[in-house]
């Protein structure tokens, strides 16, 4: 990225200070987010989300697998992020792998919850086939075409999306004589039963530049940034997950303060979600 | 298998022999780059994008009288129909890399930007044959709208031979049925050939034969 002047990063600041960002938006708007769902006509959902000139497709495949042993009754979903080096030239070779981990297991925390599985924004137990031997494994991967910031948000955006496109294939399950046997599971191409989102968050990035918090930031502003917040929330208000990483302290109540806003901006964010998605399956319908 | 049909000459998308998939280009899709382009061939998409002229990130690769090029190929995890585990790296990847850099280093003007680097990067989004071409017409377009100066456009296809018949522009299927295919990229108004690849697989005998 072009280093910013002093004269530039005044602007920045004063602008956001003054709630009127250098791309005329106000502190608290996302940029105009467009959505295509199916845009991987071989994965079982896929969706492509543009942020402003951040670019980001999601593709879900789901293959049969075997079940955790301390969760028998739970499918496994796995996030992987990949950042191309279209989006910036650090990113050759393994020089986006910081990144894409971070990113992997930022959005991980946010959708599948803790390491026993509680508080999942996805519900993992309606991809099980066959308790303790059967079960679906999805497999959502993400990759960053162009970056302009806010990487977070357009993946998670991405994701719900790409999960609500999602065919998981009807299976006919032939339980064999012994219990021991492995079962026959005969997949069908044609039935598809479409996966439950609505318990499925969103994540808002609120990043802090001088004393205000701005949503959606863009490369330059998140160059000026002091600390930024991810707060990952549902449907029903509820906080999903939460990440403080790095940058300034902040004092509690800024962090509590920070928590009510993305809630709020949150509940706005859905909505356009679900209207981009509706309209995208409406157009597919055609 | 019948990879064409004897009696009415279509092959299994309902092409004809010497006909090639739709092809379709966009430019200016990464907004950040310097040059980008996405471009597709029936059921292949590929997006490059070119960073530069730009200063020379390791000063020990820089030559003192032309331009610097290099190029990374990546296959995204979602690209082919079994998901790939790893999405660069591999030695195909590797090669298709450097087979894009030979091809564009010899149309690009590299003498006019001396001390400086050219990267381009092509992402392969969705995998069906022909990636190789795919991704060196994606490459010239992507140079073209980046403003670097070129000898001239480099296009590029690939063909094959199945069934007693040539073909023209193979896709997946076509691609792994074990017959010979060959890459071809030619500078477009000088007419010159600047990358052949031929691959013979289980072919005891190849003749040559001109094609009209």
């Amino acid at each position: 990225m072009v280093g910013l002047s002093t004269g530039e990063k005044h602007f920045i600041h004063g602008g956001i200070a003054q709630d009127l960002r250098s791309d005329g938006r106000k502190r608290l708007h996302f940029r105009p987010i467009s959505v295509e769902t199916g845009v991987i006509p071989q994965a079982n959902g896929s969706a492509r989300v543009r942020l402003g000139a951040t670019d980001v497709i999601v593709s879900i495949k789901a293959e049969l697998g075997k079940p955790n042993s301390f969760q028998p009754d739970k499918g496994k979903v796995a996030i992987f992020i990949d950042c191309s080096p279209t989006a910036a030239p650090e990113f050759e070779g393994r020089g986006g792998e910081e990144l894409s981990s971070e990113l992997s297991v930022a959005l991980e925390r946010c959708f599948l919850g803790g390491k026993t599985g509680t508080g999942a924004g996805i519900d993992l137990s309606s991809l099980i086939v066959v308790e303790g031997k059967v079960c679906w494994d999805l497999y959502i991967d993400g990759l960053v075409i162009s970056s302009d910031g806010n990487l977070l948000d357009a993946l998670a955006a991405a994701i719900k999306v790409a999960l609500s496109n999602t065919g998981i294939p009807k299976v006919n399950v032939d339980l064999g004589a012994s219990p021991d046997d492995q079962p026959e599971v005969d997949v069908s191409d044609e039935e598809f039963l479409q996966f439950d989102t609505s318990g499925v968050p969103v994540v808002v990035t609120l990043t802090k530049v001088g004393r205000h918090y701005i949503v959606d930031a863009t490369l330059e502003e998140e160059s000026q940034m002091s600390s930024a917040v991810s707060v990952s929330v549902n449907r029903h208000g509820h906080i999903c997950g939460l990440t403080k990483r790095g940058g300034a302290g902040l004092d509690p109540s800024v962090i509590l303060d920070m928590i009510s806003v993305a809630k709020h901006v949150s509940q706005n964010l859905i909505s356009v979600l679900d209207s981009e998605i509706a309209a995208a399956e409406a157009n597919a319908d055609e | 298998m019948e990879y064409v049909n004897p009696l009415t000459g279509f092959r299994l998308d309902g092409r004809r022999p010497n006909e090639m998939r739709q092809i379709r280009g966009e430019i200016g899709v990464v907004a950040k780059a310097d040059g980008s382009a996405l471009f597709e061939m029936g059921n292949t998409k590929v997006i490059a994008a070119v960073y530069g002229p730009r200063e020379v990130r390791n000063k020990g690769q820089q030559i003192n009288n032309q331009a610097l090029v290099r190029c990374e190929y990546g296959m995204a995890n979602f690209s082919t129909g079994d998901r790939r585990r790893k999405p660069k790296g591999d030695r195909r990847s590797t090669e298709i890399s450097l087979v894009i850099r030979q091809t564009m280093e010899a149309c690009i003007l590299t003498h006019l930007m001396p001390h400086s680097q050219i990267d381009i990067f092509v992402q392969v989004l969705q995998a069906d044959g022909g990636t190789r071409s795919a991704c060196i017409n994606a490459a010239t377009l992507a140079l073209a709208d980046a403003g670097i100066p070129m000898r001239d456009i480099v296009t590029s296809c690939s063909a094959g031979y199945l069934c007693s018949t040539p073909l023209l522009d193979l896709n997946y299927v076509e691609d792994s049925a074990g017959g010979p295919d060959v890459t071809v990229g030619i500078l477009a108004k000088m007419d010159k050939v600047t990358l052949l690849q031929v691959l013979l697989e289980h072919t005891k005998q190849l003749e040559c034969h001109r094609g009209a």
